[in-house]
């Protein structure tokens, strides 16, 4: 279905970085960009019947990208180990902590074994509040599910492949860094957790294997890579510079520093901006965006906020169109329709604006051409099945099936209801999860299968660790961390982690 | 009894020429060439008993495919998938199986007789222990009637040519597959019979010589209530003889019928007032028993091949708690195995210590590193994962062993049954009767004794075509496809013993007990010789008793043949060691939360005899 975008479009366009201009957005019947208009220039064949969605003044800026994540943990609130004095040393030193799988393995693995098609919606729907229209880090699966945000790690951007794009969370040997180059080599990309922890630890010698495996190329990007020194960032050639994606939030919380930014930049590494997760991160990547401004100002690092969006549109975009081929993070002819609409308000410049609206300034979110999240008006412009429900005061809507009735939308009562249920009384759902699967037997890979997930993060110590069936009995799940950066958020992040109180001024942000 | 399998259980009827002779699916060379090649990479990359059954046969299954590869083009299909099945057989291994196209879903051929023997295995006796009344007319064949000759062959020479081409490790466990497998063959697993009938010689009870000619018959015993479905729940934790378990439920449908019977009524009282136990009535059935010793408990266990392990749990613990507590003989006699959870798992409430259960091990290959690796696989074999990756450094043939019931689950109830356990077994004690009996070994739970030289040897944990699919499909590992109608099971995580056999396979060895022949009074009249000895070892053991409920005071502990009591709550002590001066009940004040777990141990002369839970 064609659809036609009215308001201030902000193309993030690679040749005219700071063009904003009223004008429109052609999305055809695929999903994907047209054209795009300064004023009211002729619209493309095949749109005169397009329905138009005008925003007014309002930015329409590229879908927000989160390049580094893991949504199956975004129900959980923020997370430190009480007893913990000091910042860890790096990522294997966390998930050893005493709290470590009673706050987030159990209470995890419960609510994906239990509800899984519940959790995705409701991650799903904390990433479109914040304007996300694409993620990386989503949990395995045994078959097709629901799924209304871009999948970045399984995009095949038309084609057949699943394998555009490699991913993994966890530290690989040698060789298999050796296979992943290969596949680069071929084109793919990989996306790889990598050095994570403080600067010059022992995990520093994970970007180092990299560049002996062959994978500092302009396919890889590179998640955290915050234990590097200036030194060590000068392995990556300049000539293939490719992305690292920073997490300053979830770097500051658990280690107390962050990435070297300035001497990725020196190196021509183009720099993204992931939330990470619920445990150790921002609510999605409109609070990150605030956090990577906080400690550029705090570093004078030189960021501006054009530079900062960039971070969660163009240069995402750039890094994944160089895997699939296709383009995504700029307005521009043939990209995917991925568009997120900005309420505008006072005189700033609009990369400020951008940089400091928060979730109440999100009128809507297209997601290959379909309208997911936004103000009722725009919502109801295209038709389709929606509903409601109030965020901060506010009436929204947003579009993501019901998994039992496809043609219709889930209710946001239905979903929580869910969760709620699991929260409650953990162990009896896990039993039921258990009778589901015991009744049936075909394939996993089956439409009609039960959904399982896998979750990507650590489970902590011990080798049956991931085996929710010993735990039932002590298995306890916090309340559902809200979809917003709210007051107990922002109560969370005080006198907790490793921040030095840096992370409070992100309140300052959320009036 | 041609055309396509019925489903419906409860059907008899003769097999034909089209039976025995069938006409399956022609298949392109194309198709032989997908089966070849998909079965040759799993056997290659993933059969994880493929270097012991090299070294222990002397037989190459590779390279016998590739032979069979060369041929493929110049026999019929009836030629390919019998060739295909006999090399697959040639491993002796019951866990690894191929199904052709010939092969009819629930569909046990069977003769109306069993054979069995008894006597020392240097000379033994075989003789028609049961006869099915409604297919045999001849009045002079009944029960205890000895067999001579089968087709003309003197039947210990008969017995051995059906051996050579039988499952099992050893030569005992061959022949006990062969007798069973004699007169009943579960085609949804096996190539049917050759003939439509066979010629029987046999001498009457006047010791006239006889002969009678029977035909083979379709059976369709059907499910019982409760059985294994191969659902997602339980996928890749079973380890079981899966036409072992078909030919119990169609010897069960053929010579106790009003049994099976009984299953539809039972299974519609499900959940009712009649309790976990009658649910698992196809599983598991208890009775006291009278010896020169006195009374003991007696517990079938029939088959570990349920959905539930839980469920089945509670089943057993209903039925021992009704026992007399001076003793409990468990019989696993041609148990085929089933769900490991539920094996592993059982064994807890006959004990009062920890229970250590059964490691197992992939092979280390790279396919299987990168099978354990994928991501969507870390909860079922991440536990593996690390080892094998180191192993395609250090060249170590095998993955960690690790267990597959966690340690966890296995002592999560606690001890529920305080007699003395003596466990008796046979060579067609299989898989998870093999791992069970393992444990109640290992762990010092009681005796084993053994009819024949040791359980059948099923030492692996099994998985299906599909399971194998399913897992390979997250390491982006793709099988070939296999036609309609071709399926295969695979042994894929070998098991080894714990305790003081840690290490010690059970493949091909299985597990050894007291050694006892049956005699013919044991076949006349229900195993009287065998309970006997059975009672023997138990009445040698100590006797203790413990039973003890939560009163307003505190806890009443009634004990005997105890001298100490501990008490934890919540894993704490609680106060002092109590101790006991005289047998009876006892109550023992306790301040403890209300929702704390209480733990009751009971020592004799320093040793713990007696341990039980209280959970609020």
């Amino acid at each position: 279905m064609a659809l036609v975008l009215s308001g201030q479009v902000v193309p993030c366009d690679a040749s005219d970085p700071d063009a904003v201009f009223a004008g429109r957005v052609f999305i055809d019947d695929g999903g994907n960009i047209e054209q795009v208009g300064k004023g009211n220039a002729a619209a493309p064949a095949g749109f005169a019947a397009a329905k138009v969605i005008d925003v007014g003044n309002d930015f329409i800026v590229p879908g927000l990208i989160d390049l580094h994540n893991h949504i199956g943990y975004n129900t959980l609130p923020l997370w430190a180990e009480p007893t913990r004095k000091t910042p860890y040393a790096h990522h294997d030193s966390w998930p050893s902590a005493p709290s470590y799988q009673s706050s987030i393995t159990w209470p995890s693995k419960a609510l994906a074994t239990t509800e899984p098609e519940a959790l995705l919606a409701y991650v799903q729907l904390r990433a479109l509040v914040g304007g996300t229209t694409a993620m990386q880090g989503w949990p395995t699966a045994n078959r097709q599910h629901v799924q209304v945000l871009r999948n970045i790690d399984d995009e095949t951007a038309g084609g057949t492949s699943h394998e555009l794009i490699y991913t993994s969370t966890l530290t690989l040997k040698p060789i298999e860094l050796a296979k992943k180059a290969q596949a680069q080599r071929n084109g793919a990309g990989f996306v790889y957790h990598c050095g994570e922890g403080q600067v010059a630890s022992l995990v520093e010698r994970e970007f180092v294997d990299c560049s002996h495996a062959g994978c500092l190329g302009r396919t890889f990007i590179g998640i955290h890579c915050n234990s590097l020194t200036a030194n060590d960032w000068t392995l990556w050639p300049v000539a293939d510079a490719g992305a690292v994606v920073w997490s300053p939030f979830s770097n500051l919380w658990l280690y107390g520093s962050t990435t070297d930014i300035k001497a990725a930049r020196r190196q021509g590494v183009s720099v993204c901006i992931g939330s990470d997760w619920g445990p150790s991160g921002t609510k999605n990547i409109q609070g990150e965006i605030k956090v990577a401004k906080l400690v550029s100002q705090k570093q004078g690092l030189g960021l501006s906020d054009r530079d900062l969006v960039a971070m969660i549109t163009s240069n995402p975009g750039d890094a994944l169109a160089r895997c699939w081929n296709k383009r995504v993070g700029r307005l521009m002819k043939g990209a995917f329709a991925d568009i997120t609409v900005i309420r505008a308000a006072g005189q700033k410049p609009v990369w400020t604006q951008i940089v400091e609206s928060t979730e109440a300034a999100i009128t809507l979110v297209i997601v290959g051409g379909v309208p997911r999240y936004g103000d009722p008006a725009p919502m109801q412009v295209v038709g389709g099945p929606t509903e409601t429900f109030t965020l901060a005061g506010k009436d929204r809507r947003f579009a993501i099936a019901d998994p039992a009735a496809p043609a219709k939308a889930w209710p946001f009562s239905k979903i929580t209801g869910l969760l709620n249920a699991v929260i409650a009384d953990p162990k009896a759902a896990l039993n039921r999860a258990e009778a589901r699967l015991r009744a049936f037997a075909g394939p996993a890979n089956a439409a009609e299968a039960p959904l399982q997930l896998a979750l990507d993060m650590p489970t902590g110590f011990g080798g049956f660790a991931g085996n929710i069936r010993d735990h039932a009995d002590k298995v306890v799940i916090p309340p559902l961390a809200s979809l917003l950066h709210d007051a107990k958020f922002f109560t969370d992040i005080k006198g907790r982690g490793f921040h030095g109180g840096l992370l409070d001024g992100l309140k300052g942000f959320y009036p | 009894m041609t055309g396509a399998p019925r489903r419906r259980a409860g059907r008899m009827s003769v097999l034909g020429t089209k039976d025995v002779s069938p006409e399956v699916v022609k298949l392109s060379w194309a198709e032989r060439l997908d089966i070849l090649d998909g079965l040759s990479l799993l056997l290659d990359q993933i059969y994880v008993h493929l270097p012991l059954k090299r070294s222990l046969y002397g037989f190459d299954i590779i390279r016998a495919l590739a032979s069979l590869r060369q041929q493929s083009t110049s026999i019929n299909d009836v030629e390919f998938h019998r060739g295909l099945t006999t090399l697959i057989n040639r491993l002796r291994d019951a866990h690894t199986q191929y199904r052709g196209p010939w092969t009819k879903e629930g569909v046990v051929a069977s003769l109306p007789f069993l054979v069995e023997a008894f006597g020392p295995r240097e000379n033994p006796t075989y003789f028609v222990s049961k006869v099915d009344g409604r297919s045999v007319k001849d009045k002079y064949f009944t029960e205890g009637v000895e067999i001579t000759h089968w087709n003309g062959i003197p039947f210990a020479r008969a017995l051995e040519l059906h051996a050579d081409v039988e499952t099992g490790g050893r030569p005992d466990s061959r022949r006990a597959r062969a007798l069973e497998s004699l007169t009943f063959r579960a085609l949804e697993y096996a190539p049917p019979p050759n003939e439509e009938w066979v010629v029987v010689d046999y001498v009457d009870h006047w010791r006239r010589k006889r002969s009678i000619r029977l035909q083979w018959e379709g059976l369709e015993p059907g499910k019982a209530p409760n059985a294994g479905r191969k659902s997602l729940a339980m996928r890749f934790k079973r380890s079981i003889h899966l036409e072992a378990e078909a030919v119990r439920r169609a010897k069960k449908y053929r010579f106790n019928r009003d049994l099976w019977r009984a299953e539809g009524e039972t299974a519609r009282r499900r959940g009712g007032r009649r309790g976990p136990a009658a649910a698992f009535a196809d599983f598991l059935s208890a009775r006291t028993v009278t010896t020169t010793h006195g009374k003991f408990g007696y517990l079938r266990i029939w088959s570990f091949d349920v959905e539930d392990d839980q469920a089945f749990i509670d089943a057993a613990t209903q039925l021992v708690e009704r026992l007399p507590d001076r003793g409990l003989i468990i019989d696993i006699r041609s148990n085929p195995g089933g769900l490991i959870w539920a094996a592993e798992r059982l064994l807890q409430i006959f004990t009062p210590n920890t229970v250590q259960p059964t490691k197992f091990a992939l092979r280390s290959t790279g396919t299987t590193a990168e099978m354990a690796s994928a991501p969507f696989n870390r909860e079922e074999l991440g536990a593996w994962a690390e080892s094998l990756a180191t192993a395609q450094n250090t060249g170590e043939p095998y993955s960690a062993h690790i267990p597959i019931t966690s340690p966890e689950q296995c002592n999560d109830l606690g001890q529920r049954y305080g007699g003395p356990i003596v466990v008796v077994c046979d060579a067609n004690t299989y898989s998870s009767g093999d791992i069970f009996a393992a444990g109640i070994v290992d762990n010092g739970i009681g005796s084993l004794v053994c009819i024949g030289d040791a359980t059948g040897a099923g030492g692996a944990n099994v998985w299906s075509a599909q399971d194998l699919a399913d897992a390979l499909r997250p390491a982006k590992i793709a099988l070939p496809r296999f036609p309609k109608g071709v399926d295969f099971t695979m042994a894929i995580r070998r098991a080894v013993r714990a305790g003081p056999s840690d290490g010690a396979l059970i493949e091909d060895s299985g597990v050894a007990g007291q050694h006892y022949d049956m005699t013919g009074t044991d076949i006349a009249h229900g195993n009287k010789d065998l309970i006997e000895q059975c009672a023997t070892i138990l009445a040698a053991q100590p006797r203790t008793r413990m039973n003890v409920k939560r009163v307003t005071s505190g806890i009443e502990v009634e004990t005997a043949g105890l001298d100490q009591l501990d008490v934890f709550a919540a894993g704490h002590p609680v106060g002092r060691p109590y101790r006991v001066g005289r047998d009876g009940k006892h109550t023992l004040k306790l301040r403890a939360k209300k929702s704390a777990m209480i733990e009751i141990v009971g020592f004799a002369q320093g040793i713990v005899r007696q341990r039980r839970r209280i959970v609020p």
